[in-house]
């Protein structure tokens, strides 16, 4: 190990860094909108809008990261639609993202018996009041791990980035080992910045964990 | 509470200590040459003449997507300039060949690593690649080139603006030029030579700098684009490369090199897979005969 060539290529992998976590979080806070949106939809039953999210979530679902960003990146500007590589990646990372949440919302408004719904309804709350107060903090409650345990997948997934020319860590990291053969040390640095951003995302993860749980009921 | 945290971070902690020796372990085996795939290669991370000969399978490195020197052709075969050559090779040696498609950023890593026994993907000699392989002699020359859409010929690199792009692929000799001697160009980098081409044809960047050999089969390939640079810094050659130390293979390729000269071997292997793409035009420029480099 060139303890040289890691401080060399510190800089590179800090700006990768940056860029990893600029597209990792917008795409991510997209996701959560885009998941919280359908499986509320799923969940309330909207007609026709259900049946869209359902096909949404099971085509997104069911294709790999790199096949949708391929997919935008280079086959919408065929069609004319001539889209960025960042926006690619927030845009795939999103999409993808908000079919796995959903998923893990649907998990949470689940487990709720719809006499909780009936009950509020019956106190003489309207649908969004019960909706907002009793439903939807529990639901986010009891789908907190799933959310989190995505938040970190999504995370990791910003690694098949390279493929539309995104300079990420991984991509970072390949471009350095193809130009100067400091295999070793490129690893190295890679694993170490993959365990900076996600290490942190774990340890908060599990703390939000156990305090968001307090609210749930009969625990 | 605080507790339980200090705990969970104690546990990642080690955790990570874990992963780092992991890795520290496997960087000692790789410089040791164990390579995972035990069967494929000996003690030394290569395999010599003899145990190649002996497993009656030859691996060898080449591009997929790279035509018209190395691509897989509508029947699914392998094809093109270098693999014209890696057949023979094989062929002379007595043993199946067995192609393994590479990207140009890990050629070297697959060399090293023993995952194949010689890399044939237009592999350009260059001092950073030849401390990390042992190249053979050459069997072909080339230079940089740029293309760029015909509306907006670049024929100068001056011609750049702050907010162009230029397309180059990871781990070429492109890359490494204009990295060091153009640092101002911004660079669009592509791990694949399709998905190069894909982004170029999109429309993203204003020129696509690589091997003219290259530039110069996709712009006569396809409607719409000339090559304003036909050549750039110092003409390279191309070679096959082993293993660092594989003497055995590195000699024997060499001396078969020389042989085939007197077959006129490579340019044979113009005519039959470079011809339609440049035209007898090329054929001295390109072709290097018997490992002489003509001055």
């Amino acid at each position: 190990m060139d303890f040289v060539v890691l401080k060399e290529y510190l800089p590179l992998f800090a700006k990768a860094m940056i860029l990893t976590l600029k597209i990792g979080w917008m795409g991510i806070a997209f996701a959560i909108l885009i998941g919280l949106f359908s499986a509320m939809i799923k969940h309330l039953g909207v007609p026709f809008l259900r049946y869209v999210v359902s096909v949404y979530i099971e085509l997104f679902r069911n294709t790999p990261l790199l096949v949708q960003l391929f997919f935008l990146y280079f086959g919408l500007p065929k069609i004319g639609i001539d889209i960025d590589a960042e926006f690619c990646g927030v845009l795939g990372l999103a999409l993808l993202g908000g079919a796995y949440m959903a998923e893990a919302f649907r998990s949470g408004f689940e487990a709720i018996e719809p006499i909780q719904m009936e009950s509020a309804l019956s106190l003489g709350m309207n649908h969004f009041q019960a909706m907002g107060h009793v439903i939807l903090p529990q639901a986010v409650s009891i789908s907190t791990p799933a959310f989190v345990a995505n938040i970190i997948f999504l995370l990791k997934e910003t690694s098949v980035f390279s493929a539309i020319s995104l300079m990420d860590l991984m991509f970072t990291a390949k471009d350095l080992i193809g130009s100067y053969y400091k295999t070793t040390e490129s690893l190295a640095l890679l694993v170490i910045f993959y365990l900076v951003i996600l290490l942190p995302v774990s340890i908060v993860g599990s703390i939000v964990e156990r305090r968001v749980r307090y609210a749930s009921f009969g625990d | 509470m605080m507790n339980k945290v200090v705990k969970k971070l104690t546990a990642f902690g080690l955790v990570a200590v874990a992963a780092l020796g992991l890795m520290a372990c496997g960087s000692a085996n790789a410089a040791s040459g164990d390579s995972e795939s035990g069967s494929s290669a000996s003690n030394n991370g290569y395999r010599t003449l003899d145990e190649i000969k002996e497993d009656g399978t030859i691996n060898i490195g080449v591009f997929s997507d790279k035509a018209p020197f190395g691509y897989v052709d509508e029947n699914g075969e392998y094809t093109g300039y270098d693999v014209y050559f890696a057949n023979r090779l094989a062929e002379d040696l007595g043993v199946d060949v067995n192609f393994v498609s590479t990207e140009a950023a890990s050629r070297v890593e697959y060399l090293q690593t023993g995952k194949v026994d010689i890399i044939l993907a237009n592999f350009t000699v260059t001092d950073e690649r030849a401390e990390q392989v042992d190249f053979a002699l050459p069997y072909m020359n080339v230079a940089l080139g740029v293309v760029s859409h015909e509306d907006n010929v670049i024929t100068d690199l001056d011609q750049i603006g702050e907010d162009d792009q230029v397309i180059v692929i990871s781990g070429t000799t492109a890359e490494t030029y204009l990295t060091e001697n153009y640092p101002e160009i911004q660079l669009q980098k592509f791990d694949t030579y399709a998905a190069a081409k894909s982004a170029f044809e999109n429309g993203t960047g204003v020129a696509w700098a690589n091997d003219n050999t290259e530039v110069i089969a996709f712009a006569n390939e396809n409607e719409g684009y000339t090559v304003g640079i036909e050549s750039l810094g110092d003409t390279d050659t191309i070679a096959a490369a082993v293993t660092k130390g594989n003497d055995t293979l590195l000699q024997w390729i060499n001396e078969e090199i020389e042989s085939l000269a007197s077959e006129n071997f490579f340019h044979k292997d113009y005519e039959e897979t470079l011809l339609d793409t440049y035209g007898a035009d090329y054929e001295e420029t390109l072709v290097v005969e018997g490992g002489k480099v003509a001055e």
